[in-house]
Order: C-alpha cells, then sequence, then structure tokens
C-alpha cells in the first residue's frame, strides 16, 4: 500500500520542490504544502506514537484538531516541540523529529505498555500508587513524571524574537472559508473597518479543497476573486497565519500570528511570532464545522483518515492517503470523499454505510455495504484491511487507508469561552453556540449551516446586520450561485457496536469506549469527571475530535439525552500558544522598566556600585581602590560622614507638589500629626497611617508658601501614596480645594550630610544658610551661585547636620559635581545605600524594614506624635481599637551584642533567655541590622513584646536560617547622638 | 565664586551628536522643552480650558479632568511659566516639569504600526484625531501621548524612564529600520 503524490492537481507549486528532513531522512515536498501533506505524498504514514500504549499513530486531519502527528521542528534552542504537521507550513530545510518513542518510531520500547494495557485502565494511576505511603514521592512520582507529558521542552534560551501588538476593527471575522469570506467583504464593501483572520498560510478555509463551483467559476477562483477585492479595500486587513485564540472582556480576542514560522532563517528585525490583541466592537464567529470521528475497532490504525481531511489532501494538496480506500460513512459526506478520490483515479475498496438506506450516489462500480459496521483492522504500522460486519456476517475488505465520518461538529469554542455552555441541537445532533449577545455572532457551518450556499450567503447577512448595528449602511449583495452543492445530512452513530479491538474515542490520550464506561460505573459520570479520570480531552488537542463522542458516549450509555450531559468548559487557548509569544518583548532587560536617576552619571563616574532598589538603580556603596568588600567601603563612608561630610543621591525619593487653599487641612487629615499650623519656611517629619491605624508611610513634607507644600514620600511608595491621595481627594474630601501632582522627577536631590556640610554648601550657596538664618528644619528656595534656583530643606535621615539640595534635575550632575569639587577641601566623599542604611540606624530612624504594615506610630516610639486633637485624619478611628493599644505590644528597642564581635542579623527572632528555640517562645523580631563602625559593634534595631519596659534586660537574638544564638542587651534604639546636638550643630 | 551649569539630557550618551541617516519613520528627540503641569482652581477649570486654547504658540496636552501639560520647544521654562502665570492668574497652579519630562517625537507612514506595540488607545485618525492627547501605557510605562499630524506623534515621558522608553521604542521600531536622533533646532 502506498500514499503517494498525485500526477496533477492541487494548490501546490510543483515547480518549487522543497527539501525537509523527518526522523533524519531526506524527503521532498512542493510549496503550498503542510509537513503532513509532504509526509503523505512520501508515503510517511506513521508519523507518531501514542501517549499512554505508545501505539504507532499516523495523520488523521488536515488541521489544527489533530491529535496524532505531533513532531518537534528544530533543534537545541530552536526547536518548537508538541507541532501539528498537519498546520506546520513546509519549507526549505524544514528538520522534523517524532515524539514520544524510544529508540525509535519504528521500534519502541514503550510499546510494551500495549501489553499491559488490561492493568492501564482509566484512574489506574489513582488506584494503583497508593500504598506504601512513603512510595509517593521517592518511587511513583518520579517513574509517573518521567512517563508524562508530550514531547519535550528545551531548558536552553529560547535565541527568537517574539513581540505583542494590539490592533482595533469594527468587525473581526474569524475564519476565512466561505462564510468568513462573504462576510469581510460585505463589511469591507459597506465600510467597516475589517479584520479577516485565520490560521491558515492560504486564505480561503474550505474552498480551497472544494469541487462545488461557485457563480461559474471554481471555488478556488472564487476565493481568489474574492480575496483580490478584499486586498484593494484599505479598510480591511487580512491576516493569515494568525489563529484566533481566545475570546476576552470587553470584545478583546487573542490571536498568535506565525510571522516567520515558515521560513528556515528568520530576519532578525521580525518576530517569529506576534501575539494580537484585536479590540473589536463586533466579531463574527466563521470557524466552520470538524468532521466528527467514528468511534470503531481499530480506529486508531495509521492510515484511518477523517473522509474530508482525505479529501483535503487529494484536492487541495493533490496526494492520496492510499491507492485503495474504504470509506466508513454514516452520511452524506463520506460518497462525497468517495467522489472526489475516485475522480483522482483512486480506488474506493468500499463503501461501509452505518445507515439503512440513503438516497447518496456511489461512483460507478463501488460497492456499497449498508447497515454495516467496522469492527475492525488488519495491519500492524499502516492499516492493510477493514473487518466489516453486516447482519452478523463479517468480511474483511482489503484496503490501504480507510476514510471515516461520523457528522459535524461546529467549532464554536471561543463562544462558549466566557462561561456561556453550548447548546444541543436534536435536529443537528450537535452542540451549537449559546447566544452570547452582539459581540460574538456565529456563521456558516460554525452555527450549524453546512452547504456552501447556506455558508455563503449567512456570512454576508450577518454582516449586513453588523453593518447596520454599527450605524454603516450597507451595499446590496447577491448571494453567489453555487453548483454541485454539498449535501450534509448523516445520522448520529457514538459507537460502531460489536468491536474486536479497542475503538478510541481520544486518540491523543489512548481513551477508548472501555474507559468511559468504566468511568461512569465508579461514579465518574459527569462529563467533567469522566475527562479528568479517563484523561479524554486533556493534552494539546483539548478534545477537538474527541469531546462531543465521549459526550455521546456517556449519554448512550446512560440512556439520556446528549444535552444532559453537556460538555465539558472550553477556556482559552484554542491551540497551544508558545509562552515566548505570551512573554513578547518582556524579556531580560525589557522584563521591566528601569528608572535612573539624574545622578546616575554622576554617581557612575564616582565609583558606585549599584543595586536595584524596585525599578530604580540606586548606588549601594562607592568602592575605591584597596576596598575588597561592601563593608569597606560603607564603613569609610559612614566614618567619613560622621567627621566630615558626605553627598548622596536621594532623588529617588517621591516628591509631590500640593497647592490649594485647603491644601494645609487636607495635608493635616492625611497625617496622624498635625500640618496645619506648619509655618512658611519650615520642613517637618510626617506619619501617614492606614484606616486600619497601622503606619503607611512617612516623609518630610515642607511649607513653600501659605497655598503650596511639597512633601516627600519614601521612594517604594512614591506612586502608592500618590494614588491614596487621589483617592482621599476625589472620594474622602471632594470638597476641599486641593491640587497636587508629582514633581518627582523634575528635581535632582541630594544629601548632604556631616559636620562639614556648611562649610561645603555655604561656598555654593548665595543666601546665609547660618544655623541662626537656616536652623533645623528649614526649607526654602535658595540661589546657587551664577543665579540657579533651587530647593534646600535642613533636614537629616543620618543624625548629622545636613542638607537636601534640590536643582533641576538637568543640571543635577553639574551641581553634584561643584558640590564635590567644593567639598574636596573638606574631606567630602559619595555615599550609597548601604551608608545611608548604617547611618540611620546608628541614629534610630525608620524605614519600610521597621514598617512593614504591622506596625503602629506607638509600636515604632512615635505614640505622641499622633495628633489628640485633630477631630479626624486616616487611621485615627482604628487605632484606639482593641489590641492596638495593648500593653504587651511589640515596641521597638535597640539590641547590641554582649559579646561586642558577635553578630546580629535581620530577621532573626528574640527569646528570653533559658527559652527553647522555637516560635511558641517568639518575644519579637530583628527589623534592621548593621555593623556600626562609629561604635566598633553590631547594633540593631527590634521589635520586642513590651520592649519599652525592658531597657538593660538581655534577650537571646535567634537565627535559625543561620544557626546561630547570640545573646544581646536590649537599650534605647537611638545609638548615635540621642541629644540631638549634631544636626542641631 | 560663580558657577555655570551644563544641563544634560538623559539620551545625550545614547544618541549620536550629530544627526545620522533618517529612515522614513524616525525618533526625533529634542534636546530641551518648556514643559508645565497646569492644574485649574476649584470651579476655574472652563476659564482655564478657554485660557488655554488661546496661548498661541504653545501646545496643551490633556493629563487629567482640569489638568493639562503646557509644551513649548520656542519658550524656556521660565518664560513659558511667566506666561502662563499672567494669561491664567488667580484660576490655575503651575509647576516646571521642564527638567522632569522628556519629549519623543515619532513621525513617518508606519507610524501607528510601531505605537500598536506598545499601546492599547485606537489610534486610527478618525478616533484619535489630529491634536487629541491622553495618559496611555507604551508597554510598561506611562507616557502622555499627542498626535501631532496625521502620521506624527508626540511622547511625553518622565525623565526617568527615558532611557527605558527609548529601548522599547526601538525595539518597536525595529521591523522598520527607525532611526532616531537629536532635534536639529532643539
Amino acid at each position: 500500500m502506498t500514499a503517494y503524490r498525485l500526477a496533477s492537481g492541487g494548490l501546490i507549486d510543483r515547480s518549487a520542490p522543497l527539501d525537509f528532513r523527518f526522523d533524519g531522512r531526506n524527503l521532498t515536498g512542493f510549496s503550498g504544502d503542510t509537513l503532513a501533506s509532504a509526509l503523505l505524498a512520501n508515503d510517511q504514514l506513521l508519523v507518531g506514537r501514542s501517549f499512554k500504549y505508545h501505539r504507532p499513530r499516523g495523520i488523521v486531519t488536515a488541521g489544527p484538531s489533530e491529535p496524532n502527528a505531533l513532531v518537534t521542528i528544530g533543534k537545541g534552542a530552536d526547536s518548537d516541540p508538541n507541532t501539528k504537521a498537519t498546520v506546520a507550513e513546509l519549507y526549505s530545510g524544514l528538520d522534523a523529529h517524532s515524539q514520544n518513542r524510544f529508540p525509535s518510531l519504528k521500534y519502541d520500547f514503550g510499546a510494551v505498555n500495549g501489553l499491559l494495557s488490561p492493568f492501564l485502565g482509566a484512574g489506574f494511576y489513582y488506584k494503583t500508587f497508593m500504598w506504601p505511603a512513603a512510595f509517593w514521592e521517592k518511587v511513583y512520582e518520579p517513574i509517573i513524571r518521567k512517563a508524562a507529558g508530550l514531547g519535550r521542552a528545551v531548558l536552553e534560551r529560547d535565541p527568537q524574537a517574539y513581540e505583542k501588538c494590539w490592533a482595533h476593527c469594527d468587525l473581526l471575522v474569524i475564519g476565512s472559508g466561505p462564510t468568513g469570506l462573504m462576510a469581510a467583504l460585505t463589511a469591507g464593501r459597506a465600510g467597516l473597518r475589517v479584520i479577516l483572520a485565520d490560521e491558515d498560510f492560504r486564505l480561503g478555509g474550505s474552498l480551497l479543497g472544494e469541487t462545488a463551483r461557485v457563480n461559474d467559476a471554481s471555488a478556488q477562483d472564487f476565493t481568489e476573486t474574492v480575496l483580490a477585492e478584499l486586498r484593494s479595500l484599505p479598510n480591511v486587513t487580512m491576516m493569515p497565519r494568525t489563529t484566533v485564540f481566545g475570546w476576552y472582556d470587553d470584545n478583546v480576542f487573542g490571536a498568535v500570528e506565525r510571522v516567520q514560522k515558515h521560513v528556515a532563517l528568520p530576519q532578525a528585525k521580525l518576530p517569529v511570532e506576534r501575539l494580537w490583541r484585536i479590540a473589536a466592537k463586533r466579531a463574527l464567529l466563521a470557524t466552520g464545522a470538524e468532521e466528527r470521528p467514528l468511534v470503531f475497532g481499530g480506529n486508531d490504525r495509521p492510515g484511518v483518515i477523517m473522509a474530508g481531511a482525505m479529501r483535503t489532501y487529494a484536492n487541495r494538496f493533490g496526494v492520496a492517503a492510499g491507492k485503495s480506500v474504504a470509506i466508513f460513512t454514516n452520511g452524506s459526506a463520506g460518497y462525497r470523499t468517495a467522489a472526489d478520490l475516485a475522480a483522482h483515479g483512486v480506488e474506493i475498496a468500499a463503501i461501509i454505510d452505518s445507515r439503512a438506506e440513503g438516497a447518496d450516489v456511489a461512483p460507478d462500480g463501488v460497492r456499497v455495504i449498508r447497515s454495516a459496521s467496522v469492527i475492525d483492522t488488519k495491519g500492524r504500522q499502516r492499516v492493510c484491511g477493514a473487518v466489516v460486519e453486516r447482519s452478523g456476517f463479517e468480511q474483511t475488505i482489503a484496503c490501504d487507508a480507510i476514510a471515516m465520518s461520523g457528522g459535524w461538529n461546529p467549532v464554536i469554542h471561543l463562544a462558549c469561552q466566557r462561561g456561556a455552555k453550548a447548546i444541543w441541537s436534536e435536529d443537528l445532533k450537535t452542540f451549537l453556540a449559546p447566544d452570547v449577545g452582539n459581540g460574538l455572532v456565529v456563521a456558516g457551518a460554525a452555527a450549524g449551516r453546512y452547504t456552501l450556499a447556506g455558508c455563503l450567503k449567512d456570512g454576508a447577512e450577518k454582516a449586513v446586520v453588523i453593518a447596520a448595528d454599527l450605524g454603516f449602511s450597507t451595499v446590496s449583495h447577491t448571494a453567489p450561485a453555487v453548483e454541485g452543492e454539498i449535501d450534509p445530512s448523516f445520522t448520529a452513530l457514538w459507537y460502531s457496536p460489536g468491536a474486536k479491538a479497542k475503538a478510541f474515542v481520544d486518540f491523543q490520550n489512548d481513551v477508548h469506549v472501555k474507559d468511559i464506561g468504566l468511568a461512569l460505573r465508579e461514579g465518574f459520570g459527569h462529563v467533567e469527571h469522566a475527562k479528568r479520570y479517563t484523561t479524554n480531552g486533556m493534552a494539546t488537542d483539548q478534545g477537538k475530535l474527541s469531546g462531543i463522542n465521549a459526550t455521546g458516549l456517556l449519554a448512550a450509555m446512560q440512556g439520556i439525552s446528549p444535552a444532559d450531559v453537556g460538555t465539558t468548559t472550553f477556556r482559552p487557548f484554542y491551540t497551544p500558544v508558545a509562552f515566548g509569544a505570551l512573554a513578547g518583548t518582556s524579556r531580560d532587560e525589557h522584563a521591566a522598566p528601569v528608572r535612573k536617576s539624574p545622578l546616575h552619571g554622576w554617581a557612575q563616574r564616582n565609583g558606585a556600585v549599584f543595586v536595584d532598589s524596585g525599578l530604580w538603580f540606586r548606588p549601594a556603596y562607592f568602592s575605591r581602590g584597596g576596598e575588597k568588600t561592601w563593608r569597606e567601603s560603607t564603613d569609610r563612608e559612614v566614618r567619613n560622614i560622621r567627621e566630615n561630610a558626605g553627598l548622596c543621591d536621594v532623588s529617588t525619593l517621591g516628591k509631590i507638589e500640593v497647592f490649594g487653599p485647603d491644601a494645609a487641612e487636607f495635608l493635616n487629615r492625611l497625617y496622624c500629626n498635625p500640618f496645619l499650623k506648619l509655618p512658611v519656611g519650615k520642613a517637618r517629619y510626617g506619619l501617614m497611617l492606614r484606616e486600619d491605624g497601622m503606619v503607611y508611610d512617612d516623609g518630610t513634607t515642607s511649607r513653600l508658601s501659605h497655598e503650596h507644600f511639597v512633601m516627600t514620600t519614601t521612594t517604594a511608595l512614591a506612586g502608592g501614596v500618590m494614588s491614596h491621595m487621589e483617592y482621599c481627594a476625589q472620594v474622602h474630601w471632594p470638597d476641599l480645594k486641593v491640587r497636587f501632582c508629582s514633581s518627582t522627577d523634575q528635581w535632582a536631590q541630594m544629601a548632604i550630610a556631616g559636620p562639614k556640610a556648611r562649610l561645603v554648601l555655604q561656598a555654593l550657596v548665595e543666601d546665609d544658610i547660618s544655623d541662626a538664618a537656616f536652623p533645623f528644619l528649614a526649607a526654602g528656595a535658595v540661589t546657587l551661585r551664577g543665579g540657579l534656583k533651587a530647593r534646600l530643606f535642613r533636614i537629616s535621615f543620618s543624625g548629622e547636620l545636613a542638607y537636601e539640595l534640590a536643582v533641576p534635575a538637568g543640571l543635577g550632575e553639574a551641581v553634584a559635581d561643584a558640590v564635590m569639587e567644593e567639598g574636596m577641601a573638606h574631606g567630602i566623599c559619595a555615599y550609597g545605600l548601604e551608608a545611608l542604611n548604617v547611618l540611620r540606624i546608628e541614629k534610630g530612624h525608620v524605614t519600610h524594614a521597621e514598617f512593614a504594615g504591622r506596625v503602629t506610630p506607638d509600636d515604632a516610639g512615635f505614640g505622641r506624635m499622633v495628633s489628640a486633637q485633630k477631630p479626624d485624619f486616616i487611621g485615627k478611628r482604628l487605632s484606639t481599637r482593641y489590641g492596638l493599644t495593648a500593653a504587651d505590644r511589640m515596641q521597638m528597642v535597640g539590641l547590641k551584642p554582649v559579646e561586642p564581635d558577635q553578630h546580629i542579623r535581620a530577621g532573626a527572632h528574640l527569646l528570653r533567655e533559658g527559652a527553647k528555640p522555637s516560635t511558641l517562645n517568639d518575644q519579637g523580631y530583628v527589623s534592621s541590622a548593621c555593623f556600626s563602625p562609629t561604635l566598633g559593634h553590631d547594633i540593631a534595631l527590634a521589635f520586642l513584646k513590651s520592649g519599652r519596659e525592658r531597657y538593660g534586660e538581655r534577650v537571646v537574638v535567634w537565627d535559625k536560617l543561620a544557626g546561630a544564638e547570640v545573646v544581646a542587651e536590649i537599650c534605647n534604639p537611638v545609638f548615635v547622638d540621642p541629644g540631638n546636638t549634631k544636626l542641631n550643630s | 565664586m560663580s558657577r555655570t551649569y551644563i544641563s544634560r539630557h538623559p539620551l545625550d550618551d545614547l544618541l549620536p551628536l550629530e544627526p545620522g541617516i533618517r529612515a522614513v519613520d524616525h525618533l526625533d528627540v529634542p534636546r530641551s522643552s518648556a514643559i508645565v503641569s497646569v492644574m485649574a482652581m476649584d470651579g476655574e477649570e472652563a476659564s482655564v480650558t478657554a485660557g488655554l486654547a488661546a496661548s498661541g504658540d504653545v501646545s496643551i496636552r490633556f493629563t487629567g479632568p482640569g489638568e493639562w501639560l503646557a509644551v513649548s520647544q520656542s519658550e524656556t521654562p521660565e518664560s513659558l511659566h511667566r506666561n502662563l502665570s499672567l494669561l491664567l492668574a488667580e484660576t490655575a497652579y503651575f509647576v516646571d516639569q521642564s527638567d522632569g519630562r522628556v519629549v519623543f517625537r515619532l513621525s513617518g507612514p508606519n507610524v501607528r504600526r510601531i505605537l500598536a506595540k506598545g499601546i492599547a488607545t485606537d489610534l486610527h485618525p478618525a478616533i484619535f484625531e489630529v491634536g487629541t492627547s491622553s495618559n496611555v501605557l507604551c508597554g510598561h510605562i506611562s507616557i502622555n501621548l499627542a498626535r501631532t499630524g496625521e502620521n506624527e506623534f508626540e511622547l511625553i515621558v518622565m525623565r526617568s524612564f527615558a532611557i527605558a522608553l527609548f529601548d522599547d521604542l526601538k525595539v518597536m521600531g525595529r521591523e522598520f529600520d527607525l532611526s532616531a536622533g537629536f532635534s536639529v533646532r532643539g
């Protein structure tokens, strides 16, 4: 037996041969072939092994529902597993490999599973791998994991590029068959913005393999005429090679376009795949109907192919699936395949018709066996005969391929993806799409209108309605005339009785009729349970062929209607989509945007080592020659600031300009401490709570004029605080006259800290910044020598005499350079986040390490700051609730190791001395810890039960991760300059 | 000692000093722009809208109810701020953003296809008309987008995101060989 290329015909370019490889064999196809059609033309019937029993399997379909012909295309990092050969466009150099077999497709060890099949029924795993319990993790799971999965994902980095795109249209037409073409044409002529998408590389759908004539021309010529007109319309976009895989909220559709999957060497400037999000005012589902397989004994033998697919291979690709074909059908479609194959000179061994009678005419001389069924097939790795039973008599009919046709299932996946369930049609013996409203309308064969004329008419008519609905005046249209119309009638046949071999329902997952019966008997008869119990409809094809048959079988076995069984749930994706396409360009440095401070270049020039801080890169420390570790650099920076001066980039802190006659009142309600009477020219530390009374954020806010404040936030919550303020202004207090906007990016801001900070700054600032003229917490506009307007704030995070100088961002680097230049004589150094952190821990200042969301102001020692006088502020009501005022709450304290050479790490827990190390005995935790160069030993900030009453007491710092226990003394959290003499100096 | 400070553009190290070969699709980056946030005082939204419409050479970008960015290539930040303050006295608040925002001008026949790779908004000229502006996301980055011509758009982004947006735009424009450079005049 052989499959072979017909001498003529088909939409392939016989003048353009293409070389390709399958499992190392060099083969040839033509331009216009799919991998499957080219394999068939080379008589490669065996293309894969089934999942469970490793049975030899061949090509079954000519489209995206293919369960068997899954191959890996390409090698190494470039390989694409589980590619359906039936939709893979052939190109020169294509290198495909079969899957799920070892050592080769022909001789496969895994086939031994077939012999064990009596023990491998549905639910086998659930029943077998239960005892002993200890075996699960060590024995069963590894074995099952090794056997599981179709194809192999490679772990190498995908070298190809992907991207994502948005598109917008009035009408998205999904499918370019007769229905879709007429809909796109009608809507296009009416002026709608139309997108016509089809998964195939050639537009035309079923028309490409149709022998009926349309408008007195071949179906293919008619298609070309329509496509030519569509191409001429500027408002129509045609998207071949594009699978619309999902329907989402707001009528947004997900689609994946295979831009360069059909070329051996992709262009670097184009992605290989492009993920589209198509926002469509309306969509028309013109996805056609899928031919239903027949469930009969031995129906999985390579060479058993869907009748419609066999017709497509012959008519569109010029390939005969065999020299002598037997056709098993329950309707007219089988006769149509017989006629087309006979016209191509293929012998028809017999037509086996499950119906007792029918008006269909078989080709001349072809034997029709009515009321008969196929109960087994002969052959090993390819079919060589069909065992036919009629009225108790069996006969074997020699053939080298079997075409099967079991009726039609409309392709309605997208319409059911948002929760609506498919509806059983007793007339059509199948499930139809539910009414899902105007957004998505189903037409043509997808709506159960199977005739060609019916599809052409339905597509045009539905487009007219949509156009009118969107306010377009439509041009009149005439339905194209069809000669040689299709008769789609069939009689449902869920199971062909008397099977002498396994009758498969799901080819991909090796589910046969007995498995469905077993699931039902064992109480898993609900269609969703049956799917999970048997695996019917799982994996890459998601039951495109098997789903409706499983429903029909479950119904028939219980004597109920398929309407009462229903379908399993349809979810995106219609067909699998590569993760690369879903990620698009959001990988590597494009995975998240990087924010750069206006002082980034300055920091780089000064030797900064950067650290990720949210989206920002901030200097962690500034390495100098001879320094080998971050600690050496950090210790030097800290000492130098305590003795001389340092400059730190604080541009990343959020800055919000607040205006209006009610700005002060607005801030007074946002912060828990008072702001109403903050004088102009002054800064104040502010503590913002959440409604639940916990600290949300902190920062300083300065009053620049009576109705203008500038607020600062932490770097982490700059955006969060802005949103919070918008919410409060718009929802809580719309009556307040206040306006605000972010100015974070406008200013380059630098902290200049240390006893010599004033000396350095005074050299640059025209204004008098002496302690008398510009005392602690002064804030306002200053002018730099040369005339540059700047803002200066006398605030300190380090505990030193310190200022923050803000200049327009573009000038930041130049000003920072000037500060360093002026400061050189005073020993200034650049310092980073690490030193900033050490300085503030030494001073007992808090960050989000302390304000981690479960800390009240009182916990952190700010209890007295919370205004009792203010009538209201965010967090006031819940601050007094039970538990938030309890005496044994964890309070912030300082810790120092009793042995000065011992280390404390943040995250460690606190225990009473002598207590068993256990979280049951937990007394608190360390929030921040560092080595203090000023004191010469480790220090820490910690939250400890009733901590403020326990200064002088000892606790055990228990760090289970590091396996360390250190005895520490509880102390005041302000380690350096508790009297604030430095910052007021 | 008096000092002169030289301003830097965030793309200074990424774009050539001299204009190179311009492709049909081009990303033009003005070295400096005067940009001011305008916020209408309570109840003054309509009068500020009218005032801004009469502001002549200044381009107005919508950023939120009662809030705009005023953009000018001809004025300095100080003069724009001053002129707007005179024009809209006692009706609006102003914040200079000239250093805080970076302007990108994208033009060419494929500009909509380039922007569709990052922006979800429908940019069909019948829907997003010339003169329209809106805050949108371009990929992960929030920008203000304005249509300044049939095939011309301006993207205004926060300064700290300028390099990231520039990198994204280069990837988005790769298919069309998008060129980029500082404005010749700006």
